[in-house]
């Protein structure tokens, strides 16, 4: 072996004042970059901030309220401040036959607490509704023009400052008044359909990812499955919509409706949580599987070769070592998943979601909507009104979204912690 | 099984070896080598990288199964036993021969914890204070009790580098093995630590076989009892070269290449 000294001053390389234009040049092209990525950001950040905005300028506003009745007519006293007996009379005084026996059907006047009754004599005896509404922004900036317009158009309203997103707005259930609907029947299905899917696709994804990782021989079949699971993360979520309503709602029918556990249980047909629940689970297990596999390779060999050293078998090795510190990367993956699935509306419309529910769901078997079922099917009522509920329902599940996201971080955290 | 047998009294040889090849696919990477370990000796292979010496080491305990490719022929005797033979499972043989790594890998659990978990899935079945006591002989065996006795729910990976070596040996010595395998296991450590090692080595070997792969020659010179010399042939096969009571492989070698590669003229 013998080294060959290099010629220097070749002039093959710049030097001097050579080098100095060659280093600014270097410097500049580095700055472009520097820019084009800040302008990147700064494209992503008015996007994320028009978006919140307009969500928050549809969510809060002022409305223009009209009633039939004037509250005077039925009481001296404001009907907030009234017990519950005497509301009882003034209702059964001045509803119609045919609606007190509908609502007596749901639940018995008698049986109602001041508050029920207070919104059944403001949707049936006075019939209270919003004729108007204006956003945010007209409220903020263009009051004056709100007060002429109310006055000229609805010479009877008052205008009332209105936050669409409100307690209220999350505990009462679907109705077909905009102003008296809630979002607690689909915030309840999303949850219920969030459980049941994370339930089904977190040990299964998990599992897979242990498998394909620490089992699996590197041979064509294994490399089969693992390129079709990549593929699958990216196939369109209508198509699992589609798979999840040929099989679970059609061929599984008499298991997914609940029919299996007797006559006249679950739903009447397959279009139920557990359904929804599956399809999900079945759009999001590539992701986990992807994301674990990726956790699992992460995991120093030295650590496996430390407890294989001392007798561990490979199940006592995976189990008390692999995962343990894989798991804060498959957690990543699965708020990745979970994520994914509360947000998804396609495969639900395929699937079947009911859009008009009152009835909240009771278990896997119950037929439900889900919130960006019901935000879809706000924004397509010809109301004005639907739309700034449809706002309402979506910072709800911007909410619902990121405290899901929080507790998992959190819970990725404590485990990162521990080790 | 036959190996968890107690030694042969009359047997001097810890482990032997006869012929032992180990490919790694079609690669032959050691190539026929035969020889025997004393017991309660330490016993350094030396020689130049790739010449498969960590091979060799790493096919007493079965750890080149983990590499799917691996494959081993001829014997490796221990107890009288083949380790390769049909009957014996691999999770045995690692617990009566133990082994260092050549980076400190403690588990990434407190320093209790790590030497605790050995035994419990080796099918540890004494109370707590027992185990207390098993963790604390292990931590003194390796010397290290005295430096983490007050902390002992701290993490493995909170110690230096050679505090976590020793730890990965005191962990080797809970499962109550009969030969220590080390590869390497000071090259990622600073000369202080290193000869604490090296001191706990001649400690050990009053209980243990011990068969340490260096890279460092005056190491194997200082710290061992014999010294296996390998070298790679022309199909880059490793083979054993010499073998002998290591003051005579250093003042006497009788192969020319030993004699060319401890006086440093290559490697």
């Amino acid at each position: 072996m013998r080294a060959e000294p290099i010629q220097p001053f070749t002039r093959r390389l710049p030097y001097g004042e050579d080098f100095k234009r060659n280093i600014a040049r270097r410097r500049f092209i580095g700055h472009i970059w520097r820019y084009m990525f800040f302008s990147s950001l700064i494209i992503g950040m008015i996007a994320l901030v028009t978006l919140l905005g307009t969500i928050v300028n549809r969510a809060f506003g002022t409305i223009a309220v009209q009633e039939r009745v004037n509250p005077a007519t039925l009481s001296e006293q404001p009907l907030e401040e009234l017990s519950q007996e005497e509301l009882l009379a003034i209702a059964q005084a001045n509803l119609s036959g045919n609606v007190r026996r509908r609502l007596d059907r749901e639940e018995p006047l008698e049986q109602r607490s001041a508050a029920e009754l207070l919104q059944v004599i403001e949707e049936f005896v006075l019939q209270r509704e919003v004729v108007k509404s204006w956003t945010l922004s007209e409220t903020l900036f263009n009051y004056s023009h709100i007060e002429a317009e109310a006055a000229e158009q609805f010479p009877n309203a008052r205008l009332e400052f209105k936050s669409w997103v409100s307690w209220d707005f999350v505990v009462r259930p679907m109705s077909r008044t905009p102003a008296l609907a809630g979002i607690r029947t689909a915030l309840l299905g999303s949850t219920w359909m969030i459980l049941i899917t994370m339930l089904i696709a977190f040990p299964i994804g998990v599992g897979a990812a242990i498998y394909l990782e620490e089992y699996a021989r590197d041979n064509l079949v294994n490399r089969i499955i693992q390129t079709n699971i990549n593929n699958l993360a990216g196939v369109p979520s209508i198509i699992y919509g589609m798979l999840g309503l040929a099989i679970f709602v059609r061929n599984l029918e008499y298991l997914t409706s609940g029919r299996f556990m007797g006559e006249g249980m679950g739903a009447a047909n397959g279009r139920t949580l557990i359904s929804a629940a599956m399809t999900m689970a079945l759009l999001i297990l590539p992701l986990i599987i992807i994301n674990a596999q990726e956790a699992i390779r992460a995991v120093p060999n030295s650590l496996r070769q430390a407890s294989y050293g001392l007798g561990a078998t490979k199940w006592q090795t995976i189990w008390n070592h692999v995962l343990p510190v894989a798991l804060p990367g498959i957690l990543t993956g699965t708020i990745l998943g979970m994520s994914r699935a509360v947000g998804e509306t396609a495969p639900l419309i395929v699937i079947g979601a009911a859009t008009y529910i009152v009835t909240d769901p009771s278990g896997p078997f119950s037929s439900f909507t889900a919130l960006p079922i019901q935000i879809y099917n706000w924004t397509s009522r010809p109301q004005d009104q639907f739309r700034d509920i449809a706002g309402a329902g979506i910072v709800v599940l911007l909410i619902l979204l990121l405290s899901l996201n929080a507790a998992a971080i959190l819970l990725r955290n404590r485990f990162q912690r521990s080790l | 099984m036959k190996i968890m047998s107690d030694p042969d009294p009359s047997n001097r040889n810890a482990i032997e070896t006869r012929a032992m090849s180990v490919y790694y696919g079609a690669f032959r990477a050691v190539k026929e080598v035969s020889f025997s370990i004393e017991s309660q000796k330490i016993t350094a292979l030396i020689g130049p990288s790739g010449c498969g010496k960590s091979t060799v080491l790493r096919s007493f305990n079965r750890m080149n199964d983990l590499i799917p490719v691996a494959r081993t022929e001829g014997e490796v005797i221990f107890h009288g036993q083949n380790l390769y033979g049909p009957d014996v499972d691999a999770v045995e043989v690692r617990r009566r021969i133990g082994m260092v790594f050549q980076k400190p890998n403690p588990f990434p659990k407190s320093i209790y914890e790590n030497i605790a978990f050995g035994p419990r899935i080796n099918g540890w079945k004494g109370t707590k204070a027992e185990m207390d006591d098993l963790v604390e002989q292990s931590l003194r065996g390796a010397a290290l009790w005295d430096e983490v006795k007050d902390k002992l729910k701290e993490s493995g990976l909170s110690l230096s580098g050679g505090q976590q070596q020793r730890l990965c040996i005191a962990r080797a010595l809970a499962v109550e093995p009969e030969v220590i395998l080390m590869d390497e296991p000071c090259s990622a450590l600073d000369p202080i630590s290193t000869l604490k090692i090296e001191e706990l080595m001649f400690e050990l070997r009053r209980q243990y076989t011990i068969i340490i792969v260096t890279h460092n020659m005056q190491q194997a010179a200082r710290a061992s009892d014999y010294t296996a010399f390998f070298l790679m042939d022309e199909d880059r096969a490793g083979m054993l070269v010499e073998y002998g009571p290591t003051d005579q492989i250093f003042k006497d070698p009788k192969d020319e290449r030993t004699e060319q590669y401890i006086s440093g003229r290559f490697g």
